[in-house]
């Protein structure tokens, strides 16, 4: 092994990368751009569903009823309709989202105390969606209800309406967010982001940078020098190394000061635990990259063997804890996963090593495995 | 100078080229072993594996409980929270434990029982239980707090209502409104339609933009694009039949994906006209692999293809309306996603295979969706012609 051989290696392919000014545009503004974009696109807060209503009763009760969900910003109000048929019309159509039919003799039935059922209609083609609206439904319903015994409680028993209350609801529930306090979307995809962005990044211009070598033929040029396999592999992922751990930074600063997401761990840390895991994604690339020949196969088959697996089992939308257990087995073998669980107890959990030494481990291991694999696939005697 | 051909005569030279140029690039992609490969993966076992594994709703969600009270009514309240949503993790005694298992995640959340939980329900007094919820994901942690809310709401429900029934009425004669869901379209929410969907729409879209696009591109890189600008071959003849053999495979692995897997495994029902699904397809992907196109005659190496591509095809995926619901997004991504054919490609996919749905439902966003993607294929052939004339 020489340094100075590996230096050359590393010299050359930095200038390459950055002759070519599209690919370095690109190398280090698609990372800002896609945080900025996804930062402020990709918030999760369920709001606006449009609705329609087809009261049957026309009475002050019901408008009351339907008043409540017109009210809340968690629903948009798209009119009264006559019957179920526009309902169904409408949702086929995808303008509405829930309908709620209020049958005939509501009020009648209430004061009467009696109790009364109330139909919605809720598009189920999406079910993150139609499990939201169904718990607004229930919150919502759930608000009406008890109003509603209470006053008669009061008035049936003589009793004070606080006194008919704790009759109506002798159990309080107290939720205490943990982390996140305000439950802020941004707060908890913004770190998430950092990780998504670096995964698909870094193994893409690893990739791209070596078969470029392949298919320009420059690479027969290594074959025949007197550079070994580990000084080439080693100086050609340097650059990318350090471009990706670069941006690792880059996206801590606009995570922080940008989006203003709290960090509470520790800075040294969480850097430290960044290039460990450019270490790995870059192997990723590398082995792709090794396997194929041209730099389109290089290019979809990092996408689809970085982007799909992060978007799916990494913990960015849905928690490693929630998926079945084939999927779960897939996720442990994505770095990704591992990333999540630092830069989300680094960002909101303000654990450190001592909690996240696993997980550190994990992706040691996965650099390291990764580049054994690499250098045992490479060769400077390629058959045909 | 030669006479002019008849119409008829020229058509068929014209459509001999398309078929002999649509047949050079199909061979040309089937001598692509790694891509092959590739698309049977992508177009069975991770069609196979998202359906199966993905659940977006709460599920599972690791609980611990601190019960102080170890009564019949603690016990019977605990037992509600269970499968599909909660999973009991166990039982600890130590509030501090709670919280360590917390910040290691190994739990979601910890439900509190306060002591005398038990005497306090029967005798009629007020009392509280708590939950801590890990919310470093906000939607799953609201999603759990919802949940549980409702769980100890209708124990006390069903609690209030007995106590109260026995020394008044019967129970149900007090003035409540009984919510009744009926959910349309998918009624057991059945997550494995849903995402495998989904998944088979992402393929459609990744393979339509990139394949045309790099195929392009190597043509230009490796200089054979200047043998067919001197045949007599348009540039329009050249582009059409990239994204024609394109559109040959992926329909073909849209058929596969759909009847070898999605049907038998998951049930996905087909509600609507098959033919009317797949002739959208074909439109689908020529609008975006039009995009791809655009994106290759802007750039001139394949790794620029892809980092251009990357700018289009990351945001059109998770902004669509595939991972959030559109009715999440802020407006103006709602606004910018007007321009994505993903966006119209969706809620035709879904109204046809879910909700039955046929043209005359369809129409606006077909009619959306053809607009963008001839102009959208317009622009590169435009672009195209320009670079080599």
């Amino acid at each position: 092994m020489n340094l100075r051989r590996i230096g050359a290696v590393a010299w050359k392919e930095w200038r390459e990368t950055i002759r070519d000014r599209m690919f370095v545009l690109l190398a280090f503004l698609l990372p800002v751009s896609w945080m900025l974009v996804f930062g402020y696109g990709l918030v999760q807060d369920v709001e606006d569903i449009p609705f329609a209503v087809v009261d049957h009763d026309h009475t002050s009760l019901s408008r009351d009823y339907v008043y409540r969900f017109i009210g809340s910003r968690y629903f948009s109000f798209h009119g009264y309709i006559p019957g179920e048929k526009e309902a169904d019309a409408l949702l086929q159509r995808g303008k509405i989202r829930v309908a709620i039919i209020v049958p005939e003799k509501f009020e009648e039935q209430l004061l009467r105390a009696q109790s009364v059922g109330i139909q919605t209609l809720i598009d189920g083609t999406f079910p993150l969606r139609t499990d939201i609206v169904k718990g607004y439904v229930i919150a919502i319903n759930g608000a009406f209800t008890s109003e509603r015994l209470v006053a008669y409680l009061s008035h049936r028993r003589g009793i004070s309406v606080e006194e008919a209350d704790v009759l109506a609801h002798p159990v309080k529930v107290e939720v205490r967010y943990l982390y996140n306090e305000e439950v802020r979307s941004t707060w908890s995809m913004v770190p998430a982001l950092v990780m998504f962005t670096l995964m698909v990044s870094s193994p893409l211009l690893t990739a791209l940078g070596i078969v470029r070598e392949k298919e320009t033929g420059s690479i027969y040029n290594i074959y025949s020098s007197t550079v070994t396999r580990f000084e080439f592999l080693a100086g050609k992922l340097l650059p990318y190394v350090a471009i990706s751990s670069v941006n690792a930074g880059i996206l801590w600063l606009i995570g922080t000061q940008w989006f203003e997401v709290p960090f509470k761990g520790s800075l040294p840390f969480f850097l430290a635990a960044s290039v460990v895991f450019v270490l790995s994604s870059t192997g990723i690339g590398l082995l792709v990259s090794l396997l194929v020949r041209t730099q389109i196969a290089a290019l979809v088959i990092t996408m689809v063997a970085s982007m799909l697996p992060t978007i799916l089992f990494s913990g960015l939308i849905v928690p490693v804890s929630s998926l079945s257990r084939g999927s779960q087995f897939q996720a442990h073998l994505f770095p990704g996963m591992y990333f999540t669980n630092i830069v989300r107890g680094t960002f909101l959990k303000g654990v450190g090593v001592e909690v996240l030494w696993p997980d550190i481990c994990a992706l040691a291991l996965y650099a390291l495995v990764l580049r054994s694999v690499g250098y045992k696939l490479f060769t400077k005697r390629p058959r045909s | 100078m030669k006479p002019a051909r008849p119409l008829s005569q020229r058509l068929i030279v014209w459509m001999r080229r398309l078929m002999v140029m649509t047949r050079k690039e199909l061979l040309q992609l089937s001598r692509d072993i790694p891509i092959g490969l590739l698309l049977v993966y992508s177009f069975t076992v991770a069609v196979y594996v998202t359906g199966n594994g993905i659940r977006s709703q709460l599920h599972n969600a690791s609980l611990l409980v601190l019960d102080n009270d170890h009564s019949f009514s603690s016990r019977e309240l605990i037992h509600k929270f269970r499968d599909p949503f909660f999973r009991l993790e166990g039982e600890i005694s130590d509030p501090h434990e709670g919280l360590r298992l917390l910040d290691r995640g190994r739990a979601m959340a910890v439900f509190e029982i306060p002591p005398r939980f038990h005497e306090q329900l029967v005798t009629g007094q007020p009392t509280a239980v708590q939950l801590l919820v890990d919310t470093t994901n906000s939607a799953q942690g609201l999603s759990a707090a919802s949940y549980a809310v409702r769980i100890v709401s209708q124990f006390e429900q069903a609690t209030v209502l007995a106590r109260l029934g026995s020394a008044d009425t019967s129970p149900q004669n007090f003035p409540v409104v009984e919510s009744d869901h009926r959910v349309w379209y998918n009624p057991e929410q059945n997550d494995a339609w849903f995402e495998s969907i989904s998944h088979l729409l992402r393929q459609i879209t990744i393979f339509s933009i990139l394949l045309p696009a790099a195929a392009l591109v190597r043509e230009k890189e490796r200089g054979t694009v200047e043998q067919l600008l001197v045949s007599p071959l348009t540039p329009f003849q050249i582009m059409l039949p990239k994204v024609l053999a394109m559109t040959v495979v992926i329909l073909f692995a849209t058929s596969v994906a759909l009847f070898g897997i999605m049907k038998p495994a998951f049930g996905v029902p087909v509600k609507g006209s098959i033919v009317l699904f797949f002739s959208l397809t074909a439109v689908f992907v020529f609008s975006t692999a039009g995009m791809g196109l655009a994106a290759a005659t802007l750039t001139r190496n394949q790794a620029q293809v892809g980092m251009m591509t990357l700018f289009v095809v990351a945001p059109m995926l998770l902004l669509s309306g595939l991972v959030a619901p559109m009715e999440a997004l802020p407006p103006w991504t709602r606004h910018l996603m007007m321009l994505s054919p993903l966006r119209y490609f969706i809620e035709i996919a879904n109204g046809i295979l879910l909700k039955g749905s046929n043209l005359s439902v369809l129409w606006d966003s077909v009619l959306a969706m053809v607009v963008l993607g001839s102009g959208l294929f317009a622009f590169g052939v435009w672009q195209f012609r320009r670079q080599f004339e």
